[in-house]
């Protein structure tokens, strides 16, 4: 009778589309806090930080819990290293997310010359698409599977993590540009604005490399 | 024992329809009952005659007692390992069980030549083999499904001309079964050109008027889907019959050995099995399935989230087809097993999410255990009884 109890496991799919639920909510609220801080309102834009914070911590959960149930006495339609390499980059977004919001939280932003805030704020958003296109990978790879790996699942797969590779283009374009900015203005900026200025980039551009990564292990996942 | 082997092996080989939500238990006690019964009853003798007749040499046995006391032995031996295991939790098959018995009281009465061993080792193949069968089929299937539905641009449509294709395959086995069974046909190509063919073709065309019905469905794998929600009704009825063809014997077996003797000597085994006791066996399975099958199904059905309808169908189809394959040649084979052949299969094709590898272990342990240990249980029964008797 057990047969049946032992037989399946839970499969690794659902949770990780929950989890890129909860790498998404990050992200879209570090917009948030950037908008605020933006905008000058530091106060508002505390609370939104510390949101960050608190959301990365629930995506470290889901995580262990993940590991946790991914033994190696599964037989999977995809290779056990994969989901997790896969999990590691996913929960990465989130971490570059807090990170970003760190830098956030260091000082107010009273130094900054306004050019150097709207590329900011473009980089932000630009990081949304691609936590949102994770997470459409993520939804899309269950069904690459539950179709039984066919052509026309796998091609739009691809499709969504061409675009995932299209935007971290365009985030690192983004960086480039701020680079050049604050060097061009460095007379203008303390050393501990630029040092602000750039690490916030930095942090920012992270979260679209990590979501690129994650996309590379499902481009290994498919062709096993 | 008959009971027994309803509430439990029959409730397993209909879990997956439950599991996949394409019947309700209720529905499944309905089929089951029904189509156990009309397995073990049109399909059941010959696996019957194999457990009665075919382990032991009957020729050997002088004693009508030893016959009656060694079948009671050994539907004991079997119910009681039957029910260590569940606690253990190891995928023990009624099968196996049920002939390590009949092999233990034989050795103790008449030494290991009574012991029929052309026989036997073409029995314990049969087990290994049926689950490695029933994941290639599986597996082709799955793969076969795949081509002809979700790689088509329309599946939905794909799926209204296969699904039928499939079941009427189903039936193309049943009619030949049919005829070879309950006609007593002898020539396997006229009972594919006359009974299977026809049947199949039939079958096709009316579930392929019935699947015409509008699936309004925007996501092609839900329409997909739910027509094979449709189709997973019919195929776990296969299965049923199948199981029924094949595990009545467990029970009945023995005890058609037992009333054989009882009513006309020695001499009985010589006659086939009575069709009221093939009745009685597919009786009790009905009315285990209903009493205590209807629970497991429904804890059962509840575990299983994972699988699908179009899963679910080729795991029916494939285990079904090998179970009824089995029961023509007289193979008592384990059901269970062959189901979990048949979902590994599907594993292999990367149709699975996640698959735990230690059930398959727990298998191959249960393959070598359980003919020796019912057969000492059954050997120390036996004993006791002649001592008694």
């Amino acid at each position: 009778m057990q047969v049946w109890t032992k037989l399946f496991a839970k499969s690794p799919f659902k949770p990780l589309i929950k989890h890129a639920d909860v790498v998404l909510s990050t992200v879209e609220t570090l917009e948030r806090a950037l908008q605020y801080w933006y905008e000058g309102n530091y106060e508002e834009m505390e609370k939104v930080a510390i949101e960050v914070d608190r959301l990365e911590d629930v995506a470290d959960r889901i995580k262990e819990e993940i590991r946790d149930s991914l033994s190696s006495k599964l037989m999977m339609a995809v290779a056990r290293e994969d989901v997790l390499i896969y999990l590691h980059m996913q929960d990465k977004v989130a971490d570059a997310a807090e990170d970003t919001a760190k830098w956030l939280l260091i000082k107010k932003p009273d130094g900054v010359p306004t050019e150097v805030k709207d590329i900011i704020l473009q980089m932000g958003m630009e990081s949304i698409k691609a936590a949102k296109l994770v997470h459409e990978a993520i939804v899309q790879m269950d069904r690459v599977i539950e179709s039984g790996f066919t052509e026309g699942e796998i091609k739009r797969e691809y499709e969504i993590i061409r675009q995932i590779e299209s935007v971290e283009n365009k985030i690192d374009g983004l960086d480039t540009r701020l680079m050049q900015l604050v060097f061009e203005n460095a007379d203008k900026l303390s050393w501990g604005d630029g040092f602000y200025i750039l690490n916030i980039a930095r942090t920012l551009s992270n979260i679209s490399d990590k979501a690129k990564d994650a996309a590379e292990r499902i481009r290994l996942m498919m062709n096993k | 024992m008959a009971w027994a082997i309803g509430a439990n092996d029959a409730a397993n080989s209909m879990s997956t329809a439950v599991g996949a939500k394409a019947i309700t238990p209720k529905q499944a006690v309905i089929i089951a009952g029904v189509l156990e019964f009309a397995g073990a009853y049109f399909f059941g003798k010959s696996v019957t005659e194999t457990i009665r007749k075919g382990i032991l040499d009957p020729t050997m046995i002088t004693d009508p007692n030893v016959l009656v006391y060694g079948s009671v032995a050994a539907l004991l031996a079997a119910t009681i390992w039957l029910i260590i295991a569940t606690k253990f939790g190891l995928p023990v098959s009624t099968t196996h069980s049920i002939i390590g018995g009949i092999a233990g009281y034989g050795i103790v009465y008449a030494g290991t030549a009574i012991v029929n061993w052309g026989k036997m080792g073409q029995v314990v193949l049969s087990w290994i083999l049926s689950p490695i069968i029933g994941a290639i089929m599986a597996y082709f299937i799955f793969k076969a499904l795949t081509k002809s539905i979700f790689e088509r641009k329309d599946p939905v449509r794909s799926a209204r001309i296969w699904s039928p294709f499939w079941i009427g395959l189903a039936f193309v086995v049943i009619g030949t079964m049919f005829y070879i069974k309950v006609l007593h046909g002898k020539d396997l190509k006229t009972g594919v050109l006359m009974y299977g063919i026809p049947l199949g073709i039939i079958v096709f065309l009316i579930t392929y008027l019935l699947i015409k019905l509008r699936f309004p469905s925007s996501d092609p794998f839900i329409g997909v889907e739910a027509i094979f929600r449709k189709v997973q009704v019919i195929t776990s009825g296969y299965v049923a019959l199948a199981h029924g063809a094949n595990d009545v014997a467990n029970a009945i077996g023995p005890v058609a050995a037992v009333y054989a003797v009882a009513t006309m000597g020695l001499g009985g085994l010589l006659v086939p099995v009575p069709k009221w006791i093939l009745a009685m066996g597919g009786l009790g399975i009905a009315v285990g399935v209903a009493t205590y099958g209807y629970k497991v199904m429904e804890t059962v059905g509840k575990k299983i989230t994972e699988l699908t309808n179009t899963r679910g169908f080729t795991i029916d189809f494939s285990a079904a087809t090998v179970v009824l394959v089995a029961s023509w040649l007289g193979l008592p084979i384990s059901t269970t097993h062959t189901v979990v052949g048949a979902v590994i299969g599907i594993g292999l094709a990367r149709g699975v999410k996640a698959i735990n590898k230690n059930i398959v272990r727990d298998i191959i342990i249960s393959w070598f255990v359980t003919v020796p240990v019912a057969g000492l249980i059954s050997a120390a029964i036996f004993k006791f009884l002649m001592i008694v008797g």
